[in-house]
């Protein structure tokens, strides 16, 4: 008896909880104005967007034109280091937090935040947009072939070089002459050691116990090899990633590497002082040397592609960063959340801003054929370097860098610390490392 | 009627003026804990089904080599300050605790300082002080040459942990200081003048009068500091990031990597449970082994 009137209590309380939160549903809708589905009512509807500084740099250009095209919907961006956001967003979701509507999120993290089941499936919307985005950016915004993200931009890697440096050691400085001459990475070897012994200068900057890997995971992508392979089991400890391995251990031994690692100050400081040739990385980088660490060299770097582990490879391209758009489960505002998502990445015109101010380089394809991609870059001395990118793009492994990413990454700044602190071989770091990756992430 | 009402509220009202801090303790704290200590029986990767596991994510913690490493880190790292910086301490207490130090107030403030300074902003300078490549004490000592090779400061693991042991000494140095100075000032000053009567000279005044009647006081300093050391966070995730090779990994350092950065809650919430284990019977040993009796 007692216990059905509990029940009955706790249905009522249930009930009427349900009633209120109804009341105060339409209520606030009312006061607030915001209808969500009512168009051109002159009811307002605010989408609370996260996002970090420099993505939010590219959104802004398009702001007043999106403002424009639709007056009823009001954007709060809410500005964070991508770390926190993911951490935030992590626990808002965990509480049916309709905060945030729109989200910004990293290729590199992707997987991680579709995994844990807390953004708004998609696929019907991106549809029309299937076959016009690299196909590759897909892979880290599906699970089960349902989508949760709408891929922004991608960072093809190329080779930054710098012209002076290269004319003093003796090698081409043309991008076509210099991508024929550094073909393969045995060739970017040997131009290694000249700049050395003709310059002092170093080929490329990362640390040996702190890299960030970034030049490892491009080497493996263009391969199309990774952490895991396509059946998602661990396959870093594969002779071919070996290979890669010991190719940079060699560089590092050698005394051709500036040890710092890359996009840190000490780095960025050595690249100033023009201590450092080359950096082999995502299309982003020509914002951070022009704008960030050498901005008195205007005209001094080029760009061209990346050199390929041998001439005859099928792909030469790889892909580093890049990022995407995605909907809160929760958020009150889908329609509206995915309106603007769509205006920013589905757009040539919203591409383009971004990527002709902003250093986005789009994953949108109807972009380049566009003139844009014409542009010459003074500081790159006129050259048309977003032509560099798209080609990098075109002969880009369809590689997705999947849910335990960043998990592997860490794990594998250890085996290089392992390989230069502790003497240990590349082979026993590389089999411990995929080891542990094993028995951590429970795959094969 | 009137004195029952009276009596009734003399019996509850202290309870009703204390209820304050229960209310907000059960909410903000103990719910927590319990919740914490339900989440470490479970695997969950923060969305929402949660998967009862029993005591496996202790058994597996047990065996997680990083966890002792994380606690073996903190030894050594322990070891490199404590002893050195409760000695400081004392003696810079004593020295602003005499009647013959100038510009007391200048050495207080100057020594407890690096406390309240915000301790990212602090870790910052020290990453800019210790960088291997162009840290200023690299270039400050090869321009002496003193060293002919920068020192890898932050770069190998003992280095590393030195560099995070010094950081934590110079923030918390003032603060020891302070507690410490609290602790001499209830040593009566007849001691000394008798003492002083006796003919002991002032060193051996300061190890036969004053270490002694500090001891409660190095006690807390002691215990405090075991338990800060445990819970480093903020200055390996800047300095190192636990690394290299988690040479600076301590238990919530590891806590955070396997919470906010691999997804594991219920694991992460097992290394919280067995970190409050630890802590509470390190204090505890700790409190008996300088027991008077």
């Amino acid at each position: 008896m007692q216990n059905k009137r509990g029940k009955m209590l706790l249905s009522g309380l249930f009930a009427a909880s349900m009633l209120l939160s109804a009341c105060s549903g339409s209520n606030s809708q009312n006061a607030s104005g915001s209808g969500g589905t009512q168009q051109g009512g002159g009811e307002k509807v605010k989408l609370v967007v996260w996002i970090w500084e420099q993505a939010k740099a590219g959104i802004d250009l398009n702001m007043d034109r999106f403002k424009e095209a639709y007056p009823n919907i009001d954007v709060e961006f809410q500005t964070m280091k991508s770390t926190d956001l993911y951490q935030k967003y992590l626990v808002s979701s965990n509480t049916d937090d309709a905060v945030p509507d729109v989200l910004a999120l990293e290729s590199t993290n992707l997987s991680q935040m579709v995994q844990i089941n807390s953004l708004l499936d998609i696929t019907d919307r991106v549809a029309p947009y299937k076959d016009k985005i690299v196909p590759y950016k897909w892979k880290d915004a599906t699970m089960d072939d349902k989508v949760y993200a709408m891929p922004w931009d991608s960072g093809p890697v190329v080779m930054f070089y710098r012209n002076d440096l290269f004319e003093k050691a003796g090698l081409p400085t043309d991008p076509d002459e210099v991508a024929s001459k550094l073909k393969t990475w045995n060739d970017y070897y040997e131009a290694a050691k000249l700049v050395k012994e003709k310059t002092g200068a170093f080929m490329y900057g990362d640390s040996k116990t702190n890299s960030s890997n970034r030049v490892f995971e491009s080497m493996m992508w263009q391969r199309g090899l990774w952490y895991f392979d396509e059946n998602g089991k661990v396959a870093v400890d594969s002779p071919e990633v070996k290979e890669i391995a010991d190719y940079l251990i060699k560089m590092q031994k050698e005394g051709l590497v500036y040890d710092a690692r890359a996009n840190t100050d000490p780095w960025g400081n050595a690249i100033s002082q023009g201590q450092i040739a080359t950096v082999v990385g995502g299309s982003w980088h020509d914002a951070t040397i022009e704008k960030q660490y050498s901005p008195q060299d205007s005209g001094k770097w080029s760009v061209t592609t990346m050199p390929k582990w041998s001439a005859d490879d099928q792909y030469g391209g790889a892909n580093q960063g890049g990022s995407n758009l995605a909907i809160n489960k929760n958020s009150k505002h889908p329609d509206e959340a995915w309106k603007f998502i769509e205006f920013m990445l589905g757009n040539e015109e919203s591409q383009t801003k971004m990527m002709l101010e902003a250093g986005l380089f789009p994953s949108l394809t109807t972009v380049y054929t566009t003139s844009a991609m014409d542009k010459q870059f003074d500081y790159f001395k006129g050259q048309p370097v977003l032509k560099t990118y798209a080609k990098s793009l075109e002969s880009t492994y369809p590689l997705a860098y999947t849910s335990d990413f960043p998990m592997a990454n860490k794990l594998m700044t250890d085996v290089w610390a392992k390989v230069f602190l502790n003497n240990a071989s590349s082979e026993d770091a590389l089999k411990a490392m995929a080891d542990e990756l094993r028995q951590k992430t429970k795959r094969e | 009627m009137e004195r029952t009402g009276w009596n009734r509220q003399l019996r509850y009202a202290p309870y009703l003026y204390i209820s304050p801090y229960f209310i907000l303790f059960g909410i903000f704290s103990l719910y927590p804990i319990i919740y914490s200590f339900y989440l470490s029986l479970t695997e969950w990767n923060g969305s929402r089904d949660k998967l009862f596991v029993g005591l496996d994510n202790y058994a597996a913690l047990l065996r997680d080599h990083y966890f002792w490493l994380s606690l073996w880190n903190s030894v050594v790292i322990f070891l490199m300050y404590v002893p050195l910086m409760l000695f400081l301490g004392l003696i810079f207490a004593s020295m602003l605790n005499s009647n013959w130090m100038v510009g007391k107030g200048f050495f207080r403030m100057a020594l407890f300082v690096p406390n309240f300074v915000s301790v990212v902003a602090v870790s910052f300078v020290f990453v800019l002080l210790f960088n291997t490549q162009d840290g200023l004490i690299n270039t400050f000592l090869m321009n002496l040459g003193w060293i002919k090779n920068p020192l890898p400061w932050l770069d190998s693991p003992w280095w590393a942990r030195f560099s995070v042991a010094s950081m934590v000494l110079y923030r918390w140095l003032g603060y020891n200081m302070l507690l410490l100075m609290t602790g001499l000032q209830s040593i009566p000053k007849d001691l000394y003048e008798a003492a002083y009567v006796d003919g002991a000279t002032k060193v051996k005044s300061f190890f036969l009068i004053t270490i002694p009647l500090v001891k409660k006081m190095l006690l807390f300093c002691t215990v405090l500091s075991t338990i800060g050391t445990f819970s480093l966070f903020t200055e390996p995730y800047i300095l190192t990031k636990g690394g290299p090779l988690n040479s600076t990994l301590t238990p919530v350092l590891m806590l955070y990597n396997e919470s906010f950065q691999n997804f594991n809650f219920g694991y992460a919430s097992s290394i919280a449970v067995c970190f409050f284990i630890l802590m509470m019977t390190v204090s505890l040993i700790q409190m008996r082994l300088f027991d008077e009796k």
